[in-house]
């Protein structure tokens, strides 16, 4: 795989050749398309040596090559071309010949299994405290990536159990994970396939060429004009599960004669889908990159790119309600405004990055780079927002059947009759119970005249988190020896990301009054407590009016710094390539208050506390310190580091053995250590680095068509932290729940294995993904509510004993894994390629899937109830975690196309995903956070019902797709 | 493309509406139904025949009307609608937080009452919603001894939407309605028709009371772990605070107000519902600062010789609100609106806001 990397940047090199000496020898041969045996032209060959690389050559219209002046020996030839899979052949050199070896044959690479990065978009969880985002395999010359990221996509499937945040993305070199919460960050570019199609990868802890990165691989885009493949290339989509139309078309230069390359693009997607009422798109995207090669030293690279518009987004909701509505794609984020539809939560986005790189590149055995990447504009997010009226959101679990009635007496819900009207209601399908109820809202907001000026109850607000991300990266690759490469470099982050919220829609009224809503429930006797803007209220003597457009409720600056060294050393023997890497950085981050909130003053600039009415009101937590949402916070910094070792041996004959080992210590984002970052600069108290200790043992064979990879691995996380934000109507507030010393291990294999069948053209491939990831510790946790300086006795810098494992009556411990990914994941399925007709079909199973846990279900308080006596009963009813029933799915894909004039490729695919309609295939959620209370007995509590994502039923993806 | 243009068009419309409304148009005000009530609320309350027997309305034609008297704007109505017509006023049940933004003081409300519950709650007639029931469908034993569903109730809230929408009514906007300004002899007369089902006419009403002089006496029913039961056969969980003012200037108690008092010591000398215990007591006053809350007051007043208590939640917005000095001497009259009510033979009355009391020198 390594080796396979270094191709991307030898193409510069090589252009200067290699010979020194003059020999007869040399191979040539025609390179042909295996399913019509027609020539290939422009296909890239690399003939290699160990690490070497020897010598290049492109096939001509023909796709006949020669490559010339080779000493006797034993080469491989790595052959590449656009629209192809990358093919690798043995060849030797002997008695000064000139090897033929005629034709040499590729499979064209389908273009219908790309993975829309779109199709895992975030899960929409703003107002559960989870976090879901999505990782991405990318199928780059790796058989089970290959496999895997088109089949498991729609089930959410994470490599190896890892976080998102663990999947180093780089973009021109600049590596791209969120400054602030560590996604990956591919909504960024989502729309732009064409102009980020070409992708280096590698897998786990194995050393790339551009940064020394984590545990679950890293991917560079590189994104310049001359990675964009040379012509016109347009395309028209319909996705049923996504969008009814994606319009794409880009153009390429290629490398001119004048040094220059340039390309463009520019997408539309639009819509909605089969599945998910109120889902939408209406997104756009554009790419411009110019690239000068000044001589054969120089190159200067400039892009700029952005995917502007906004989507619907969806909603989970509990069983009850998808059983009610029937259906488990519905969607409770929409409702009818005038009989129009109108979705209450839109991602509205439009975040530009640009691009300036340089390359230098004095002699084929060094090269070095330099990039200066910007990323700015606007990140937001609506929802509804309300004050002292009745919650909109449908699926409210008052509104619900089983808040009046349940069979158990024990949770005190016991009126049958009122029950059966809600259900009445949702089975009826009334639109003004079971959608948000716009027109409603109007009418509120236009009849609450104070003053003669309508005073909104209900808004629709935007969270904004507008980022400001400055990045500096530098590297360098150096060969001094034949055998030996070495590559290093440095990188900086400056990131200021305010996050606010801006009143987007009065829905009717004149203005929005800048109060906590919660803090008004509960502390409405003292005004200058509600205030969001206490500064204003001070010299106003009224809360602030906001308006449509203008900034309210919170507004911080994010701060993060970010700098680190890399370097990494490579050495080849005797079959063997070994390879050692480590970086060393340091990130600090602060956060930066803007406004002054009523229930956390802080103190004043010179140190004295806050006085309202002459009386101080600073608070102060458990630890004496002041608690304060106005300016700057503490700075949390933090040395990271990581080492990495790689090990290899090569077997003629297309065999590698090798293993990686890497150990980590990486600093927690921003969002990992502030406690509740919208209302105060609290950081939960002992978080720290987290250290990750990994090592995988691989075996690989490519070879004539068969194609393997066979990897275990196994990987220890240790002291992460989290931290969760949601309503408590209990509360009455926002609570927050943050966990510090979450360990986990991950213990796994993947295969991943094509192999030609004795009917031709016909070959069977298939992928396994099986492991064990488990949580193997107890984290102490931390609950603080937003409208309390004083924290939660109970649930406050305690141990939750109940979260690695519960024990059960019986005597035997059950284990909590690590949710959100099926562990086992297996795929089997038949290709067929003939004459530019490819047919797939694959069938899939998936099981070991698990709901994301919620602390405090595992805590004592949790489990003993109001009587405070915990029984086994108890824990064993509340500390469960809930498996994913197993899935069984088939997929099928068909695709042609056609060449005319040699010139015009037309071509289609249709890609079928879950030809049996499964409609019951869970692929997330999260436990919801609160307790039933009230219960009969008074002794025990019970959970709320979670929330579900489900996968879409039967869908196609129909690409139709031009070039020239 | 003909494929992806077929897909486009058979795709229903509403699903593009979001695509291409960039700005939705506004919404128009619902001007509200008119409906012709059949039935007085007087005529209605006189439905409740016997005392301890709510009374299932099954009338599919009756229909009632009335405008709104009550808003929980300010806290202290809490899940109630009063309406009112010529002959009288009822409480509606509607179980829900901020009522006035859909049931506007001075609006008109029509009410189907067929399947809704007429019922007493120690004195006053409410419309509501039947109360538990078994799997059978047959009323339950008194199954949450604290909440809504107490034996002291007869009805329980009209919270389902569906139950509202297809019950009770928005009409036009009205005037918002005057108070009917009561002397002490018509307090005396309400006062004297009862027991139930007799009730007095003006209870449930809009109602002015001028010169009422402070009592220097509150009532207030503390809880030390609410979270338990507390009902009276668990007197060892009830904190009586009564028959004087223990330092309680305010209308009611917020959950600071009520700490504050603790700490100060105010309330040691009271004790346990079982007196086992004073307050004073280390073990009961920790209990009762950690579970402290917001708690409804009863201020004692007198109107002649009548005793009037104005009740206020602890969750009122006024809650914290001290009594003018002048009012706590017991020398200044004030004059107070609100909606005139009746707990257990006493007059109890309720504050719309902090408007509604009046210093009338």
């Amino acid at each position: 795989m390594t080796k396979k990397l270094i191709l991307a940047f030898a193409a510069i090199l090589c252009t200067l050749g290699l010979a020194a000496q003059t020999y007869t020898g040399g191979v040539k041969g025609t390179v042909i398309n295996r399913t019509d045996r027609q020539p290939v032209a422009e296909a890239t060959l690399v003939l290699m040596q160990g690490l070497e690389e020897i010598a290049t050559a492109t096939s001509d219209a023909s796709g006949n090559f020669l490559i010339p002046d080779l000493a006797d020996g034993m080469y491989d030839l790595v052959i590449t071309a656009p629209d192809f899979i990358e093919t690798r052949v043995n060849v030797t050199v002997n008695d000064g010949y000139v090897k033929n070896m005629f034709n040499l044959s590729m499979t064209p690479s389908q273009v219908v299994n790309e993975v829309d990065v779109e199709n895992l978009v975030e899960f929409d969880l703003d107002d559960s405290g989870y976090s879901d985002n999505p990782t991405v395999l990318f199928g780059q010359n790796d058989v089970f990536n290959e496999i895997a990221g088109f089949n498991f996509s729609d089930i959410r499937f994470r490599v190896r159990g890892y976080s998102s945040e663990s999947q180093d993305v780089y973009l021109a070199g600049v590596r791209m994970n969120d400054a602030i919460t560590g996604y990956s960050p591919f909504s960024l570019w989502s729309g732009l396939n064409e102009a980020t199609r070409t992708k280096n990868t590698v897998n786990g802890a194995e050393i790339a060429d551009w940064g020394i990165g984590g545990y679950n691989g890293l991917t560079n885009i590189p994104v310049n004009a001359s990675s964009v493949r040379k012509g016109w290339r347009g395309s028209i989509l319909t996705n049923s599960a996504l969008y009814r139309l994606r319009l794409m078309m880009t153009y390429s230069s290629g490398q001119l004669d004048n040094g220059w390359a340039y390309a463009i693009s520019a997408s539309a997607r639009l819509g909605g889908n089969d599945w998910v009422q109120g889902q939408y798109y209406r997104s756009f995207g554009y790419y411009a990159a110019v690239e000068k090669q000044f001589d054969d030293v120089h190159r200067l690279g400039l892009v700029f790119m952005a995917t502007p518009g906004n989507r619907g987004k969806q909603n989970s909701s509990t069983q009850e309600v998808y059983d009610l509505m029937g259906d488990n794609m519905y969607n409770s984020n929409w409702g009818y405004q005038n009989g129009k539809m109108r979705n209450s939560r839109l991602a509205i986005t439009h975040e530009p990055i640009a691009i300036l790189k340089y390359d230098f590149t004095p002699s084929y055995k060094f090269n070095a780079s330099a990039t200066v990447l910007y990323r700015f504009g606007k990140n937001g997010a609506t929802a509804l927002d309300w004050y002292d009226a009745a919650d909109p959101r449908p699926d409210y679990y008052r509104n619900l059947p089983s808040y009046f009635w349940n069979d158990d007496e024990e949770y005190n819900r016991l009126n049958m009759s009122k029950s059966m009207w809600a259900r009445d209601a949702w089975e009826n399908q009334d639109p003004s119970v079971v959608h948000v109820n716009w027109d409603r809202m109007y009418n509120v907001n236009k009849l609450n005249i104070i003053d003669g000026q309508r005073r909104s109850k209900y808004a629709v607000e935007e969270r904004r988190a507008d980022q400001r991300d400055l990045n500096l990266a530098a590297s360098f690759k150096w060969r001094p020896d034949r055998d030996i490469i070495l590559t290093g470099g440095w990188n900086a982050k400056f990131n200021r990301t305010e996050h606010f919220k801006v009143l987007y829609d009065l829905l009717g009224g004149d203005y929005f009054l800048d109060v906590d809503s919660f803090a008004d429930r509960d502390f409405s006797a003292y005004p200058y407590m509600t205030q969001n803007d206490l500064g204003y209220w001070m010299e106003h003597g009224e809360a602030r009016k906001v308006r449509s457009g203008d900034k309210y409720g919170y507004d911080y600056y994010a701060q993060v710094r970010k700098t680190e060294a890399w370097f990494s050393a490579r050495a080849e023997a005797k079959g063997f390539e070994a390879a050692i890497g480590g970086r060393l950085g340091y990130t600090a981050f602060w956060r930066e208050g803007l406004v002054r909130k009523g229930l956390f003053p802080g103190l004043n600039d010179d140190g004295s506390a806050f006085l309202v009415d002459g009386q101080p009101v600073t608070n102060y937590d458990s630890d004496g310190k002041p608690v304060t949402s106005f300016g700057k916070s503490a700075v949390q910094d933090f040395i990271t580091g990581a080492v990495k070792g790689n090990l290899a041996y090569v077997i003629r004959g297309g065999h590698r053995i090798y293993f990686n080992a890497g150990y980590f210590s990486d600093a927690p984002t921003f969002n990992q250590t502030f406690m509740s970052p919208r209302t105060r600069n609290t950081v939960i108290p002992d978080v720290k680095n987290v250290q990750t200790f990994t090592t995988d043992l691989n075996y690989q064979f490519s070879n004539n068509g068969y194609n393997l990879r066979l990897t275990g691995f196994w990987t220890y996380i240790k002291d992460q932290s989290d931290v969760m934000s949601f309503y408590d109507d209990s509360q009455h507030s926002f609570t927050n729940f943050a966990m510090t010393g979450i360990d986990q291990r991950h213990i796994g294999m993947e295969l991943g294995f094509q192999v030609p069948t004795p009917i031709p053209d016909l070959s069977v491939e298939g992928v396994l993904s099986y492991g064990n990831y488990v949580y193997t510790s107890n984290p102490v946790m931390y609950q603080t509510i937003d409208n309390n300086a004083s924290v939660v006795a109970d649930t406050y810098g305690v141990k939750i004993p109940y979260w690695k494992s519960h024990p059960t009556a019986d005597g035997e411990t059950v284990r909590h894994y690590v949710p959100s990914t099926p562990q086992l994941a297996s795929s089997l399925g038949l290709s067929w390629n003939h004459n530019y007709w490819f047919i797939d079909l694959a069938a899939q199973y998936f099981d070991k899937a698990y709901l994301d846990m919620n602390p405090v279900y595992r805590t004592d308080m949790a489990t003993a109830g109001n009587d405070g006596i915990v029984t086994m009963e108890e824990v064993e009813y509340m500390a469960a975690q809930e498996k994913f029933d197993p899935a069984f799915l088939m997929n099928a894909s068909i695709g042609k196309s056609w060449y005319i004039q040699r010139k015009y490729q037309l071509g289609f695919s249709l890609n079928m995903k879950n030809l049996l309609n499964n409609r019951n295939v869970r692929t997330g959620g999260y436990e919801n956070t609160r307790l039933i209370s009230n219960t009969k007995s008074k002794e025990r509590y019970f959970r709320f019902d979670p929330k579900y994502f489900y996968m879409s039923g039967f869908n196609y993806m129909l690409n139709i797709y031009f070039r020239f | 493309m003909i494929f992806a243009a077929a897909a486009v068009l058979l795709s229903s419309c509403e699903e593009w509406d979001p695509v291409v409304n960039v700005k939705y148009d506004d919404v128009y005000v619902d001007e509200g139904v008119t409906m012709t009530p059949n039935t007085t609320i007087a005529e209605l309350k006189a439905l409740y025949t016997t005392a301890g027997q709510p009374v299932k309305l099954e009338d599919d034609d009756m229909v009632i009307g009335g405008q709104v008297i009550s808003e929980d704007r300010s806290g202290n109505i809490y899940k109630s609608l009063y309406i009112q017509d010529e002959t009288g006023a009822i409480e509606i049940k509607l179980g829900k937080n901020g009522i006035y933004n859909d049931y506007q003081p001075g609006r008109w409300v029509y009410v189907k009452p067929s399947g809704l519950t007429l019922g007493d709650y120690e004195g006053m007639l409410q419309l509501g919603w039947r109360r538990n029931q078994n799997a059978l469908g047959e009323d339950a034993a008194d199954t949450d001894a604290d909440g809504d569903n107490s034996d002291k109730y007869e009805t329980s809230y009209i919270e389902v939407d569906y139950i509202i929408n297809t019950h009770i009514f928005k009409g036009k906007m009205g005037t918002p309605v005057e108070p009917k300004v009561l002397t002490e002899d018509d307090l005396k007369a309400n006062l004297a028709t009862r027991p139930m089902p007799q009730q007095g006419p003006d209870f449930g009403r809009l109602v002015r009371l001028d010169g009422l002089l402070y009592g220097k006496e509150v009532f207030c029913l503390v809880y030390p772990d609410p979270n338990m039961p507390h009902d009276k056969d668990h007197s060892e969980n009830r904190v009586f605070l009564s028959d004087k003012d223990w330092n309680i200037k305010t209308w009611g108690l917020t959950k600071e107000r009520m700490i504050a008092h603790l700490e100060a010591g105010d309330f040691d000398a009271a004790t346990l519902g079982d007196n086992s215990k004073p307050v004073s007591d280390p073990e009961v006053k920790a209990k009762l600062l950690k579970n402290a809350g917001a708690y409804a007051v009863s201020q004692y007043f007198k109107m002649g010789q009548t005793t009037v208590q104005i009740r206020t939640s602890g969750y009122a917005r006024f809650a914290d609100k001290e009594l003018d000095p002048k009012i706590l001497t017991g020398q200044y009259p004030i004059s107070v609106t609100g909606i005139l009510t009746n707990y257990q033979g006493s007059i109890q009355f309720t504050l719309i806001d902090e408007d509604s009391i009046v210093l009338l020198q």
